[in-house]
């Protein structure tokens, strides 16, 4: 029971320190592009400033919304941060109540709440990015399952701490590589990044994620986009921890998925909504691949 | 004398009812209920005692006859299922019958009676023929059951496809159960169960049986009946009926399974599979594409029930592999699921009732805004949403998690590549349906309680009786505690097979199940209390903040916002609609109704029609071959009475003939 409870110290303090070093993330994927754009670019740690700005600023609610509206931040952020005291590498090894399916449906907890917010506050554009955050989860959750598999497979565990890359053994084959790629094509979709979702604009033929927040502001504001930096450390740590297969510290894969995510970024269009069936079908086929390579 | 036997008896008291001086309707029917609540109360106290205290062989056994009742612990599993559906339901049912004073009200609280009552029999059903006679009672009181708004010509189609649907799987199982009988020399399930069924006599018996059970519980195609008769029935009918009638098939088949066919054919199990996972797709596609809201619980029953036979169908391979011990999983997963969909489901449908009740109207696209006008609804309902949803804190995520597990259970232990494969499958079909079933109840949810209302008929909405409060409110409570605590019913579920297993799943804090080097864990309860404590912190801290909360109208760019510029249901599902459209083949008309102006102004009018792919294609072309061939025998059915004895003469001199020449 001890050891229970200092182990739920240690994943919440884990929690806290990506949820610490989350925005500054963010930062570095925006000076990656904006270097890359030829511009000097904000400071990598402007994101901070930004939250800091919006927590500042009065909280504005259209009077047609019910409760749910401003529960759904609340939930999504502590999805986020639940997966964040789940994901496994700086704690491995540590007895972690993270089963990769639990992490899957907490996720899918705070997209339930953020989808019905959209609809709460009886706009069109809320609704756009409702119905299609829904389109893009139903391809992307198959993915995900696949690459669970996989690593279950290959590590007899369903936990996230036993799915960990193991170094012993041969880790460097096909397999490993394909789910890498589809992980990382998937990991982008889910964060809602730019060949499937474009972050920066707010019109409304581009838009899913921001569709969704666009009634926001305020507080409500700063902890949606606080929970949706942190989203995007925690895959990026399942990714280094799980996908990734080279034998690096933990902190450099998510710093070079962060370098990578920037450049993919700015190589790639935000494509056709429709097309995005043909992007993820290309992930799920990599898995397929590399369950067949298994 | 023995609690479930009395419960009987007591069930029987209630159908008297329907003889009730007519003077005295309300009196009818609270009695009506208050039996039917006692007697279920009696057999969810008896069956659980039973499962708890694994002492005791059978939970009741008695000979009359050729007629016999005996119930292991697989009937007391279901037992319970009922009884506690039973109780809340009926207590919802004192509330929500009202509405029918003056229309046969007391015939309905005697049929609900009645239909307890049969279900529970079937289910302690201890020889086949107490089984058919019962079975088939339960089809006819539910057949009437669904037909009791007969002024309604949509519901006497309804009931009729339901009653035509039902004895063609009554029929199907008549000839397992004979073909199972006449090789052991006796009907009573004993006996049974060493009979010498084998080679492809027993394939033909597994086939007959799957059939006739697939059917009653919707499994794909054979589903047409359920999306008609569940939006026809009264909604505490509809509950019932699609949170324990559609498990008492279940129960049948694991009968059937576990006792008389065996387990040992390999693609016995594989069939039954992968017709599960592809019932939970279609199903919950079909769901997400409906507005009338008890069409898209029909259409969810399908896909879950889909999900509790893949499971089953899992354990059924690991069976056949001499996987004996690992097979237990996934039967407590099917169990598992069985149970939390029966209170899931019975809470949806009681949900849709009280809307239905205070709107009168059962379609999404005219609500919108009602969790203001009925807040305690909306909380039900929106927890029930999450649990069809199986998102974790609710019961719909344990029986997924205990199915997920056992897929890969499966994956793992076979280790062929064909057994990899169809897993890969299933976890694509699981992956698809559990966030296509996301999509269609923050689809429902969020179109009929969230946002404005859509039309006038919101405005008179008003918060239900307390009875109908009452009864969601308790599945509520039920659906969160085994969400937060699912060991209870693990263990409890796990016990019911735990004669061939050694495997342990259940901890005090969730579950962990462990075998052969894999371990997979699920302690909700923690999560849960860290979870709502540090929300709590959040929401009082956002409260307290000094500017939190103006009060403004959305910026609609210079104009005031209407309630039409809300997504509409419709649209809502439009790019999975788009996505899927192979499967689905929507047919779109557009129809301007008048043209004055190119761009501005113009009257559309739009039909959407979304026709069920297995009505098309199958049941329309046999239904059109047996018009056919009807019409050809009409040729020389002329009705007139000298013809027929012509043929009579004819018949008669041929058999002379043929005497003759013999």
């Amino acid at each position: 029971m001890e050891n229970l409870i200092a182990n739920i110290g240690l994943n919440l303090i884990q929690g806290l320190v990506l949820l610490i070093f989350s925005p500054l993330i963010m930062g570095i994927i925006n000076k990656v592009k904006a270097r890359l754009q030829k511009r000097m670019g904000a400071s990598i740690f402007q994101e901070y400033f930004d939250l800091f700005k919006w927590w500042r600023k009065p909280t504005i609610i259209t009077p047609y919304t019910t409760s749910i509206f401003i529960l759904a931040p609340v939930v999504y952020f502590m999805t986020s941060l639940y997966a964040a005291t789940m994901v496994p590498g700086f704690l491995t090894g540590q007895f972690s109540a993270g089963d990769a399916f639990i992490f899957v449906y907490i996720l899918a907890l705070g997209r339930f709440f953020m989808t019905l917010s959209s609809m709460d506050a009886a706009t069109s554009f809320g609704g756009m990015g409702g119905s299609r955050e829904i389109y893009v989860s139903v391809l992307v959750e198959p993915a995900i399952m696949l690459a669970i598999l996989i690593n279950s497979l290959r590590y007899h565990s369903t936990t996230l701490s036993g799915m960990i890359i193991d170094y012993d053994g041969a880790y460097f084959t096909i397999s490993a590589v394909l789910t890498c790629i589809a992980f990382f094509l998937v990991m982008l979709a889910e964060n809602s990044r730019l060949p499937v979702d474009n972050p920066d604009t707010h019109l409304e033929l581009t838009m899913i994620h921001e569709g969704m927040t666009l009634e926001y502001s305020g507080k409500l504001l700063t902890l949606i986009h606080l929970g949706s930096y942190l989203k995007i450390i925690v895959f990026l740590t399942l990714f280094g921890a799980l996908y990734f297969p080279i034998n690096i510290p933990l902190w450099l894969k998510i710093l070079l998925g962060a370098v990578i995510i920037g450049i993919v970024e700015t190589l790639n269009n935000k494509m056709r909504l429709f097309k995005v069936r043909v992007y993820l079908g290309a992930a799920i086929v990599f898995l397929l691949l590399a369950i067949v390579a298994e | 004398m023995d609690f479930i036997v009395i419960s009987l008896l007591i069930y029987l008291l209630g159908t008297v009812t329907i003889v009730w001086p007519k003077n005295a309707e309300l009196i009818a029917h609270y009695l009506g209920m208050l039996c039917a609540v006692v007697a279920s109360g009696m057999v969810t106290y008896a069956s659980a005692a039973y499962l708890l205290n694994p002492v005791d062989e059978w939970l009741v056994e008695g000979v009359w006859g050729s007629y016999s009742i005996q119930a292991d612990a697989w009937s007391a599993a279901f037992l319970l299922l009922t009884g506690v559906a039973g109780v809340i339901i009926s207590i919802y049912a004192m509330g929500y019958g009202k509405t029918y004073l003056g229309n046969r009200i007391r015939l309905l609280g005697g049929l609900w009676n009645l239909f307890l009552l049969s279900m529970v029999t079937v289910l302690i059903a201890g020889d086949a023929f107490t089984f058919i006679v019962f079975w088939e009672i339960m089809a006819l009181v539910s057949f009437l059951l669904v037909n009791h708004e007969a002024d309604k010509k949509k519901t006497v189609s309804a009931s009729y496809q339901y009653m035509v649907m039902t004895h063609i799987g009554t029929a199907a199982i008549m000839v397992a159960f004979y073909m199972v009988g006449s090789c052991s020399e006796s009907f009573s399930f004993t006996d049974m169960s060493g009979n010498t069924l084998s080679g492809y006599m027993k394939d033909i018996a597994f086939i007959c049986a799957f059939l006739g059970f697939a059917l009653k519980s919707g499994l794909m195609p054979l589903h047409i009946w359920l999306p008609n008769a569940h939006p026809a029935a009264p909604s505490h009918v509809s509950a019932m009926m699609s949170g324990v009638m559609l498990k008492v098939a279940l129960y049948g088949f694991g009968r059937f399974a576990f006792q008389f066919i065996g387990m040992d054919i390999f693609w016995h199990g594989f069939v039954v599979m992968v017709v599960g996972l592809i019932s939970a797709f279609l199903g919950i596609l079909y769901a997400s594409m409906e507005t009338d809201m008890k069409r898209i619980l029909a259409y969810s029953s399908v896909e879950n029930m889909g999900i509790i036979f893949s499971a089953f169908g899992c354990g059924m391979l690991l069976y056949s592999m001499q996987l004996t011990s690992v097979s237990v999983i996934a039967f407590t997963a099917a169990l598992v699921h069985a149970c939390s969909h029966s209170l899931m489901k019975g809470l949806m449908f009681m949900s849709a009732g009280a809307v239905k009740h205070a709107l009168g109207s059962k379609n999404i696209e005219l609500m919108g805004g009602l969790a203001k006008k009925m807040p305690y609804t909306a909380l039900f309902t929106l927890i029930g949403s999450m649990s069809l949803a199986s998102l974790p804190f609710t019961s719909g995520l344990v029986g997924e998690w205990l199915t997920l597990q056992s897929f890969i259970t499966l994956a793992q232990q076979a280790g062929t590549p064909e057994m990899r494969l169809l897993v890969v499958f299933a976890f694509i079909m699981l992956g698809l349906t559990g966030a296509t079933a996301l999509g269609c109840f923050v689809r429902m949810y969020g179109v009929a309680f969230l946002g404005r209302a859509r039309t006038g008929i919101v405005k008179k909405a008003h918060e239900v009786s307390g009875f109908m409060l009452f009864g969601m409110g308790l599945e509520a409570v039920l659906i969160v505690v085994i969400g937060v605590m699912p060991d209870i019913l693990v263990n409890m579920m796990q016990g019911v097979f735990s004669r061939f297993s050694v495997v342990s799943m259940g901890t005090p804090m969730g579950i962990i199940w462990g075998g052969s080097g894999q371990y997979a864990i699920y302690s909700p309860g923690i999560i849960f209390g860290i979870f709502v404590i540090f929300s709590i912190f959040m929401v009082a801290a956002l409260y307290r903040s000094s500017n939190f909360v103006y009060k403004d109208v959305t910026w609609n760019c210079g104009t005031e916002p209407t309630s039409r510029q809300q997504y509409s249901a419709t649209g809502f599902s439009k790019p999975l609609r788009r996505t899927f459209e192979k499967i689905l083949s929507p047919k779109r008309r557009m129809t301007y109704l008048r043209k004055e102006h190119a761009y501005f102004g113009r009257k559309l009018q739009y039909n959407l029609e979304i026709p069920d792919l297995f009505n098309d294609k199958l049941y329309k072309p046999v239904q059109q071959m047996m018009i056919n061939s009807s019409s050809a025998f009409h040729k020389i059915q002329e009705g007139s009475v000298s013809i027929y004895i012509g043929y009579t003469m004819i018949a008669m001199i041929f058999v002379l003939i043929w005497g003759v020449l013999l």
